[in-house]
């Protein structure tokens, strides 16, 4: 990558250097303290084991394209749900935005040198990959099928899979997590340039305040719980094995005290990143900005008080559920009011369709059909249909997937000039667009009625009278599949033959942008003074207007 | 941190003072659970004592010995949060196991 | 090339990172960080007390059946000494402010020493636990041959118990005199054989018409609406589990605390720190102070329940 080495001529007239440019050699990316690195390994490590939970995505929908278990035995059916459950929610979503775009994201867009503990956002990297490792062996040995929330008594006692090294993968990952979580609040406290105030930082920065918080109070908690359900497992004590006075309700309880926050882990960074993207593509400062901040903050606070929704048929008390299941809807409020917020935003903008705003686009209709559904799920009467079926699949997929993914790969879209120097190609950039859209919903929805039907969640057999709408749900994920590849394909093809990268090709005001593609190691070449509000387009923002309601003119004509 | 922050501390004194409340803390306690508290009041008084002596330890620590009293308002809010979030915790963990099988919602 | 951020590195003030701007801000930001921390140590253990609070809510006399059986004395000696080691961290960083090496390094000595005693008082308890047959897991206690049992009678001292109670409650008596006994333990599993003198004192209580007993004991301590005493063991079994992580995960956080113990006493008998620099040693308390504080919650909640039923 050479002719990223240098990026223009800097404040003084000699030529700049960019980070990747800096130092070549193995050591300068394995020891560096630079957060934009760091970010670039995560990218690869994270997007690895996205491949590999695809891999066994890609089995369970085969296995499921006929009624019988033909393709895999059952029990290797358990296996399989369960890796894929593991690795992507533990190493790609959690991981995901926060720790490739948020690190890579959050010192530029405040203005700062770097994160303010940069020793220890390496030492994150490090632990991801150990705990990667670990839960790697751990498959390789034979793999777990507990399934993703490894339910005591049956993970302890009876399951003779490898809980114990995957389980100790998942608690090392964790630490990773946690450390990020932390090095993100302390920089968002205390690097913020001159003039960036609390309420000029863009909203993937309030976003990842939130996913932080959570990161920091939840993680600790399934950590302990990993770790007492790993000596439960090796000694047998009894503390959550019924048949000698234990209590298994007491895991999902400390299990869920994470789980459930963690679930925003998964979606408030690509809220975040929806904001940005919504925003500047309408070329119009977002509607709402505080009631969007402090939605972040709200879900993470609310995201607490509702795991009891994920036991209300586990044989917790009547009462607890109807707590639970009230405040479930409850969080309801600040996910609405963001997407009031963002469509308000869009009401009169001049939007154009490059193809991170078609991802931000798919992300509101998706995350709303995700949402709606999870309200069904969380009222205590109609779960107890619903519980276990592939209407839950569904539901939280249209929020993972059809959420974090989508506003992942729209966010990797949009700032892949910044991070690489290159503009990928827009003409595949929109087609990968739309078949993620297409396949996705193809392989999702028809799963929402077959969890009313009735269909059970994990067996590898069902009734072939279901056997119509699955065959629908394994096309839409063969065609959501080609449309997850081609991003692979063409951002990589676009490191070798894409057009190099301005500074802001966008023409948007993010503090971000106001550097060189790719920034130099320092990020700025003089310490950056805001004066702008956040999205902010008109004269105040020093961008070059005229230039962009050029481009903005260019990109209708040519639709 | 605040501006006093170099001098953000209660002297020799103060901290042989808080030392003295906690050395009188940990011995009241010791002796405090020989009492039938449970029998005089109810189930759990004697726990609860000494919790709000534990409490009580917690927050001389807390305050001299961890300098959070000179600290910036958000050092004081972390600690305090993390105390809530506890409290959510224990809070909403026992709303279930309180109300099982028992009461207007027990089976 | 490489070298270009390093080059920023010590340009500024000693120890001051390249990515801050003045030593201000790098307090602030390592403080911050060291809090964020210590927030999530406390939810950490957090999980262990909420575990504790569901078992003790249910299983109040077990609970405080086998907590008669730890060493209140110990216990209670444990938390003086950690308070006194938390006295001369406390002054480590007063003296650090005033710049002041030789004080720091005999606070630093001092709370090592202070630490050291703890961590061996621990080793004192474990050891009886071990020789009591009270360790939860099976294998890990002393394995006794049913040929070594046969010395009924026999006044067998028991190894490692230093008993030293203030007040001698029942069950510490019975205690006493239990080890006289020796009990086959072939293959060293955890075994209950002090009896249910709580359970009897609730029982006691029930007939005068007051209930005593919890929902989840009526059901977790009877088999066929009689008491069985492997059923309560299972119960003693858990508060002891909870027992071994809460305090074994207390002692792993006071190993680290002496590393970086160690660590300071180093780079304080160097002279590093001054009234300008000395954040690792206010960071360092901090963490010992924490680890004080886990123990000021562990010492009431382990040793001390149930003991005025037996005195």
């Amino acid at each position: 990558m050479n002719s990223e080495a240098t990026t223009g001529n800097g404040a003084d007239g000699t030529p700049r250097v960019s980070y990747i440019g800096n130092g070549s050699t193995l050591r300068s990316w394995l020891l560096t303290k630079d957060h934009k690195r760091i970010a670039l390994m995560y990218l690869i490590s994270v997007s690895v084991f996205f491949m590999m939970g695809g891999l066994y995505a890609a089995a369970i929908r085969l296995e499921l394209l006929t009624p019988a278990s033909d393709l895999l035995e059952t029990a290797t059916y358990n296996k399989v749900f369960t890796q894929h459950g593991v690795l992507m929610i533990f190493f790609f979503l959690i991981p995901s935005i926060p720790a490739i775009l948020g690190n890579f994201l959050l010192p530029l867009m405040i203005g700062a040198k770097d994160l303010a503990l940069p020793r220890i956002n390496l030492l994150s990297l490090y632990i991801y990959w150990l705990g990667g490792a670990l839960t790697l062996i751990g498959l390789m040995q034979g793999g777990v099928d507990t399934g993703w929330t490894f339910y005591t008594p049956y993970s302890t006692t009876f399951s003779n899979s490898y809980v114990m090294l995957v389980g100790l993968g998942i608690f090392i990952n964790g630490f990773s997590s946690i450390l990020t979580g932390l090095n993100f609040i302390v920089t968002i406290h205390t690097m913020r340039a001159p003039g960036m105030t609390w309420f000029r930082m863009p909203l993937f920065v309030w976003a990842h305040y939130a996913t932080s918080l959570v990161m920091i109070l939840g993680t600790p908690v399934v950590a302990i719980t990993v770790l007492l359900l790993a000596i439960e497992r090796a000694a047998h004590v009894g503390i959550f094995d019924p048949a000698i006075g234990g209590d298994p309700i007491l895991f999902q309880h400390l299990f869920w005290f994470y789980s459930h926050p963690a679930v925003y882990i998964m979606i408030l960074p690509g809220m975040g990143v929806i904001s940005e993207l919504i925003s500047n593509f309408s070329r119009k400062k977002i509607f709402g900005y505080e009631f969007i901040a402090f939605s972040s903050i709200a879900i993470a606070v609310f995201g607490f008080l509702v795991w009891g929704h994920h036991m209300f048929v586990s044989g917790q008390s009547i009462y607890a559920g109807l707590v639970f299941s009230f405040l479930t809807m409850v969080v309801a409020v600040p996910s609405a009011i963001k997407m009031f917020n963002w469509t308000a935003t869009m009401f009169k903008g001049s939007i154009t369709f490059d193809t991170p705003m078609l991802y931000a686009m798919g992300f509101m209709g998706l995350f709303l059909i995700g949402g709606l559904t999870g309200l069904f799920l969380g009222s205590v009467g109609l779960t107890v249909h619903l519980t276990d079926t592939y209407f839950v699949v569904a539901h939280f997929h249209y929020v993972m997937v059809g959420g974090q993914v989508i506003a992942y790969l729209g966010g990797i879209h949009y700032w892949w000039p910044k991070m690489t120097g290159r503009m990928y190609s827009e003409f595949w950039g929109k087609i990968s667009a739309m078949l993620v859209f297409i396949g996705f919903n193809l392989t999702f929805f028809p799963q929402f009625i077959l969890g009313y039907l009735g269909m059970p969640r994990r067996y590898a057999a069902y009734p072939e009278e279901l056997q119509v709408l699955n065959i629908f749900s394994t096309a839409g994920a063969s065609v959501l599949g080609v449309g997850l590849v081609m991003p692979v394909v063409y951002l990589t093809m676009s490191l070798i033959n894409g057009k190099k990268a301005e500074d802001n090709p966008w023409m948007h005001p993010g503090l971000e942008w106001r550097t060189s593609s790719p920034p130099p190691t320092e990020n700025f070449d003089t310490p950056p003074v805001v004066t702008w509000e956040a999205y902010e387009f008109g004269e105040d923002s020093g961008l070059d207007i005229e230039g962009a309601r050029r481009r903005h003119q260019e990109s209708v004509v040519n639709a | 941190m605040s501006d006093n922050h170099n001098e953000g501390h209660i002297g020799y004194p103060g901290y042989i003072g808080v030392f003295a409340v906690l050395v009188v803390g940990t011995i009241f306690t010791y002796f405090s659970s020989f009492w039938d508290l449970d029998g005089m009041f109810f189930p759990g008084a004697n726990t609860l004592l000494a919790l709000l002596i534990a409490f009580t330890k917690m927050t001389f620590v807390i305050l001299f010995f961890m300098h959070v009293y000179w600290n910036s308002k958000l050092i004081k809010l972390s600690a305090v949060a993390s105390f809530f979030w506890l409290a959510i915790m224990f809070a909403y963990t026992m709303q279930d196991y309180l109300t099982r099988g028992s009461g207007v919602f027990g089976q | 090339m490489s070298t270009h951020a390093d080059t920023h590195e010590h340009s500024h003030a000693p120890g001051l990172q390249h990515q801050f701007d003045n030593m201000q801000q790098q307090e602030e930001s390592v403080s911050i960080g060291m809090w964020m921390f210590l927030v999530q140590e406390i939810l950490f253990f957090g999980g262990l007390f909420t575990a504790y609070l569901v078992f003790r809510s249910r299983y109040p006399l077990a609970f405080a059946e086998a907590s008669n059986h730890l060493d209140a004395f110990w216990g209670g000696l444990n938390t003086l000494v950690l308070i006194v080691s938390s006295l001369t961290m406390a002054l480590t960083v007063f003296y650090a402010q005033r710049g002041n090496r030789n004080m720091q390094v005999i606070m630093i000595l001092l709370t090592m020493f202070f630490g050291t005693v703890f961590l061996g008082v621990k080793v004192i308890e474990y050891t009886d636990k071990y020789n009591s047959a009270l360790v939860p897991v099976h294998g890990l206690n002393k394995r006794i041959k049913e040929s070594d049992a046969k010395h009924e009678g026999e006044p067998a001292k028991k190894e490692g118990a230093f008993v030293i109670p203030l007040i001698e409650t029942r069950a510490s008596a019975a205690a006493a005199a239990d080890n006289h006994k020796v009990v086959p333990n072939p293959r060293g599993e955890f075994q209950w054989h002090y009896g249910q003198h709580v359970f009897d004192y609730a029982m006691e209580k029930e007939k005068s018409g007051k209930p005593y007993l919890t929902e989840a004991e009526r059901i977790g301590y009877f088999s066929n609406g009689a008491f069985d005493p492997d059923k309560y063991r299972d119960k003693i079994r858990i508060f002891y589990f909870i027992y071994f992580v809460m305090t074994g995960l207390h002692a792993l956080h006071m190993i680290v605390g002496l590393a970086i113990m160690a660590w300071l006493l180093w780079m304080a008998f160097r002279g590093t720190f001054s009234a300008e620099y000395y954040a690792p040693v206010e960071m360092s308390g901090l963490y010992w102070h924490f680890v004080d504080i886990v123990w000021i919650f562990l010492f009431p909640l382990l040793y001390l329940l149930g003991r005025h039923f037996l005195h």
